[in-house]
């Protein structure tokens, strides 16, 4: 009778995310087998399971090769891209407590960009930064980025403990106003080396991926999401309001600063990696509210599983649609995302009662 | 003991709440009593922790609440603030269980099914918040208050009150009260800011007059609410009646005409 109050995940929660993990998995294993160079399902798992010492069938050589050096590794960093957005998103707005709020609408992702920018163009000048960090110097110094802009936007918006909605909206339109300029003027005083390294950086979608980014990516989204989602508990007391949380026995200021901390980590990562990728750190909480209920016990971690399919969804329709060519995978989140994006303007009313 | 010692607090130059002391005992209801502006909010704010003080000293059972863990004061203290928002569609039962989220009591289920049930809220409680009545959200909130403190405990704990029937119809103002003065037996103390003086007088065990940031009278309830101290604190004639001690008290104010001189007919129609 009283499932739901146990500090246990409910039947109903683990169900919901035991199915999200299953539909995760077919996706991926149904984007691996298809593309501008289809394999076939059988051969793609004999390819996986050899990978593990089992030997299970025949495949080619150009299979293994293109499942194992470019297929397996996108899937990868579209799960662990989109699962940060995802968990970002869905942390973001509890801490701020409207359903509004996005990594990329209030500026959080431009913030990485710019900074991620002002690496490749002018990263030559630092050399020590590249010789202390390794392939980890564009992610940190993307995060720094994402920092400053959350930090700034919180700053803004909130006012007494109550984040101003209109004032967040402004501040998120401001501050990534200013960091596309800032980028343009970046770009124009890059060196043709730099601006080439750019150029290649933007178009970087989840195509530019390889196993080092994989691996960069499960050190800094992964388990920075693990640790926003243990906030729980916690961003559900919140959802009573900051000063209730504190009469309840939360540590408010601690929750804000893991929150925003870890959520630009893994955005400014997530932008370093792949570029801005907008809307599904929107969709993807309110997706599992509606349906669900709003208990931070499932949106948080079915957030991540949800963003990882959804974004892999679009990945597989970016590079498909158009075969052989691809399209950026941002215009496909942004087409699916802008529609409901007004619709949530237009219903936030009544969803805030 | 709640005892606040001499606590002031300052908005500019303004004292806003100056000088007051103040003690709550375990068992027993006491009221907050003042018009409007009179510094109960700050006051209920600085007692529960979410204002810092800076002057003064307020402990509870001997430990004085500066340095002390959030985790620690909510095992010591509830808290029902006058308004509280919810942004997201939760259910009424899982607002309520949130009172248990640090305490981890062995039996979460029993006390959320009691404390619903003590406010007349377990049948909504697969309701969502949002689409509650005013009445009945700030009973699940209260609820929600109930569950951080109710299991019975040797340590004795506090309950602030901000205004805990505003938004209630009169059955569910007593029927609230009667709740509250049940807790008492729980080794619970409990202070609650009240608006309404007949509520007041005749559920409370003491009261505190506040004026202008200063209490001006403290002390066992019929003590403390006479005539004169009433219409001091109020700036506003009242009467206070009651038929001897343990008799219920009626505290009445008219009309500002009506206590003149001056003698209205009335026309009819």
């Amino acid at each position: 009778m009283l499932q739901n109050l146990s500090y246990s995940k409910t039947a109903q929660q683990s169900l919901v995310l035991a199915a999200l993990g299953i539909g995760l998995v077919l996706l991926g294993l149904l984007s691996i087998t298809i593309g501008a160079f289809p394999i076939p399902f059988g051969h793609a798992v004999s390819i996986l399971l050899s990978q593990l010492g089992i030997d299970s069938g025949t495949f080619t050589e150009q299979e293994a090769n293109v499942l194992w050096q470019i297929r397996l590794p996108r899937i990868l960093l579209a799960i662990l891209v989109g699962g940060g957005l995802g968990v970002s998103g869905a942390a973001l707005q509890g801490l701020f407590r409207n359903p509004l709020v996005e990594p990329g609408l209030i500026g959080v992702s431009s913030g990485g960009a710019l900074f991620a920018v002002i690496y490749i163009v002018f990263g030559s000048s630092f050399p020590w930064l590249g010789r202390i960090f390794g392939s980890f110097s564009l992610p940190l110094v993307a995060f720094i980025g994402g920092l400053i802009n959350v930090m700034l936007v919180y700053k803004m918006a909130n006012q007494g403990g109550k984040t101003d909605i209109s004032l967040l909206i402004l501040a998120g339109v401001a501050l990534t106003a200013l960091s596309g300029a800032l980028i343009g003027l970046a770009i124009f005083y890059a060196d043709e080396a730099a601006l080439r390294n750019f150029t290649f950086w933007s178009l970087g979608d989840v195509g530019g991926a390889n196993w080092d980014k994989v691996k960069i990516a499960f050190i800094l989204i992964f388990f920075p999401s693990l640790l926003i989602i243990k906030q729980f508990r916690n961003l559900n007391a919140l959802a009573i309001g900051e000063n209730e949380a504190f009469h309840m026995g939360v540590d408010v200021q601690r929750v804000k600063y893991i929150v925003l901390f870890m959520s630009a980590l893994v955005v400014g990562v997530g932008v370093s990696m792949t570029g801005t990728i907008g809307f599904v750190g929107l969709i993807v909480p309110h997706l599992l509210r509606l349906s669900f209920g709003a208990d931070h016990r499932l949106v948080l971690p079915g957030a991540f599983l949800l963003g990882a399919f959804l974004l892999n969804g679009a990945d597989l329709l970016a590079r498909t649609v158009v075969m052989p060519a691809e399209l950026p995978i941002g215009i496909i989140t942004a087409i699916l995302g802008s529609p409901f994006f007004i619709w949530l303007i237009l219903h936030v009313k009544k969803l805030n009662s | 003991m709640l005892d606040a010692q001499h606590i002031q607090y300052y908005i500019g130059n303004r004292p806003i709440v100056n000088r007051a002391s103040i003690q709550v005992l375990p068992g027993e209801l006491t009221a907050i009593l003042g018009p409007n502006g009179a510094g109960k909010s700050t006051l209920f704010r600085l007692l529960s922790g979410e204002l810092p003080c800076k002057q003064g000293r307020i402990t509870y059972n001997g430990q004085p609440i500066k340095g002390m863990k959030t985790r620690k004061l909510a095992s010591l203290r509830a808290v029902m603030p006058q308004h509280s928002t919810l942004t997201f569609p939760f259910q009424a039962k899982e607002v309520v269980s949130l009172g248990l989220m640090y305490s981890r009591p062995k039996y979460p289920k029993t006390i959320v099914k009691e404390v619903m049930s003590a406010t007349q809220t377990w049948h909504l409680k697969d309701q969502l918040y949002g689409n509650l009545s005013g009445g009945e959200k700030q009973r699940v909130q209260l609820a929600r208050v109930l569950a951080q403190i109710w299991e019975i405990k040797a340590t004795p704990r506090y309950l602030l009150l901000d205004e805990p029937t505003s938004s209630m119809d009169i059955a569910q103002q007593h029927h609230i009260m009667q709740i509250i003065g049940q807790l008492k037996q729980r080794n619970i103390g409990i202070l609650a800011i009240l608006h309404d003086l007949n509520l007041a007088a005749n559920y409370a065990d003491k009261a505190l007059l506040l004026k202008q940031g200063r209490v001006l009278h403290q002390g066992a309830i019929r003590a403390a609410m006479t005539p004169e101290n009433l219409q001091g604190v109020f700036d506003y004639p009242l009467s206070v009646q009651s038929n001897g001690p343990g008799a219920p008290i009626y505290i009445s104010s008219l009309p500002s005409s009506a206590t003149s001189s001056t003698n209205y007919t009335y026309k009819l129609a």
